[in-house]
């Protein structure tokens, strides 16, 4: 009887042996493998012309004199206020601006600094994109970029270091200036002082000996723009 | 030389014979042996039952086998046929890939162009616009000019005027009231004044130009 009884076994669990021989079924085929692909993004940031931020804050004056014309930088600072140098529009009877795609702007006031070589210009229309200030000035060593009209030519852009700090030599600025080698030429007065963060660390105002070039530094700017006494209307010729 | 005889079976025992007026013999038939033919042997049991078992474990085993092996097959077909759609799938995404990188690249310069445009184009448009802007100065330098030029003949040709009518009332000094001739020549003074204020209006916008 236990002899059966083992064949009997052996006969059931024979079968059942055999099937656990047999490997399994392949797991089901997807339909696809091709992983899910990302939506496309649009960059934050992204000048809708191509120009970058630097090229988009720069602007181009003309300051029309008594005496004739002159040709100058400048930058916005905000929709509808634009920095520039006091000599640029000091003697001016009227002041044209134009942007680095040609438009022109038209303006209302212009206001000089009384205690540097600064002035405030506003405008009727709007300009296209305002600068950042940086929040400190630059330190002796840092590198920087000066977006200007050099000569009333085209749009340029030139980089160098900060070289030195001083007083100023033609003592158009109470305050100590910033020297950088940062090439300029007549006619980038008012031009940005860039940092490494594309934010606005001065304000050209001379070209110095040995394509040295003489910026007020951003703290004076904030200060100036912070005292509302800071600024005068411009005499204009006489 | 192997010499082959004809076995023959020799019963076990005796085949009886039997008389048909022979009774048969007595005695129980229980007891009579059971022939051993018939008398399966426990080995042979478990042999035929192993052998029953692995013929069923062989049935078992290969229709299994066949089929799991269908079923692979299968599987294996579809992952051959999904590998070849993704790797069309890729070499068309490369291709596309580079077409889209191709066009980048000239989009890029084509952009490039047409910002350096862009940049002279505004330069050539500021530049025509001081031209104007000196021109119009220009203009109204020549206008100013002129305006005081012409004052300066206009005052003049009264001064003039004023001093001949002067002279002849002089002389026929005694037909006029010495008061008016006075008066008259203040009148005259004034004028040739306004004329002396005009010329010199004029030097300033010859100055200034």
């Amino acid at each position: 009887m236990r002899l059966r009884a083992g064949v009997a076994a052996l006969a059931l669990v024979g079968p059942l042996a055999a099937c656990g021989i047999v490997p399994d079924d392949p797991a089901a085929v997807p339909t696809s493998v091709v992983p899910p692909v990302p939506a496309a993004t649009t960059a934050a940031g992204l000048s809708p012309d191509g120009f970058d931020a630097e090229h988009r804050i720069a602007l181009r004056l003309r300051s029309v004199t008594c005496d004739g014309i002159a040709t100058g930088s400048g930058f916005a600072i905000d929709e509808h206020t634009l920095v520039t140098a006091r000599h640029v529009v000091d003697d001016a009877t009227s002041v044209q601006v134009s942007t680095y795609d040609g438009h022109d702007v038209l303006t209302t006031t212009a206001t000089i600094a009384r205690d540097a070589d600064l002035a405030v210009v506003t405008t009727v229309d709007a300009l296209p994109v305002g600068a950042t200030l940086a929040g400190s000035d630059p330190a002796v060593g840092d590198p920087v970029t000066v977006v200007g009209y050099p000569l009333g030519k085209a749009l340029d852009v030139t980089t160098g270091h900060v070289t030195a700090g001083r007083d100023d030599p033609l003592r158009e600025n109470a305050a100590p200036v910033l020297v950088t080698d940062a090439p300029v030429e007549a006619g980038s007065s008012g031009s940005p002082v860039l940092d490494d963060d594309g934010h606005v660390a001065g304000v050209v105002y001379a070209k110095g000996q040995d394509d040295t070039t003489y910026f007020v530094p951003v703290s004076t700017l904030r200060s100036m723009l912070d005292d509302e006494d800071a600024f005068v209307p411009t005499p204009g010729c006489s | 030389m192997i010499s082959v005889a004809p076995l023959h079976r020799r019963p076990p025992y005796p085949e009886p014979v039997l008389s048909p007026d022979e009774p048969p013999p007595a005695g129980p038939v229980a007891d009579t042996p059971p022939p051993r033919g018939r008398r399966v042997s426990p080995v042979v049991v478990v042999l035929a039952a192993l052998l029953v078992a692995a013929v069923v474990v062989g049935v078992v085993l290969v229709t299994g086998l066949r089929r799991s092996n269908d079923e692979w097959q299968a599987a294996s077909a579809r992952w051959e046929a999904l590998a070849t759609d993704a790797g069309e799938q890729a070499a068309a995404a490369q291709a596309e890939r580079a077409q889209l990188e191709a066009d980048l690249a000239t989009t890029t310069d084509q952009l490039e162009t047409a910002k350096n445009r862009i940049t002279e184009l505004a330069d050539e448009k500021a530049e025509i616009a001081d031209s104007d802007a000196s021109s119009q100065q220009v203009v109204a330098y020549q206008a100013r000019v002129s305006k005081a030029a012409a004052n300066v003949a206009d005052a003049l040709t009264r001064c003039v005027q004023g001093q001949q009518q002067l002279i002849a009332y002089l002389d026929d000094a005694s037909s006029y009231d010495p008061d008016d001739l006075a008066r008259y020549r203040d009148d005259v003074s004034t004028v040739c004044g306004s004329a002396t204020d005009a010329n010199d209006a004029l030097q300033r916008a010859l100055e200034t130009g």
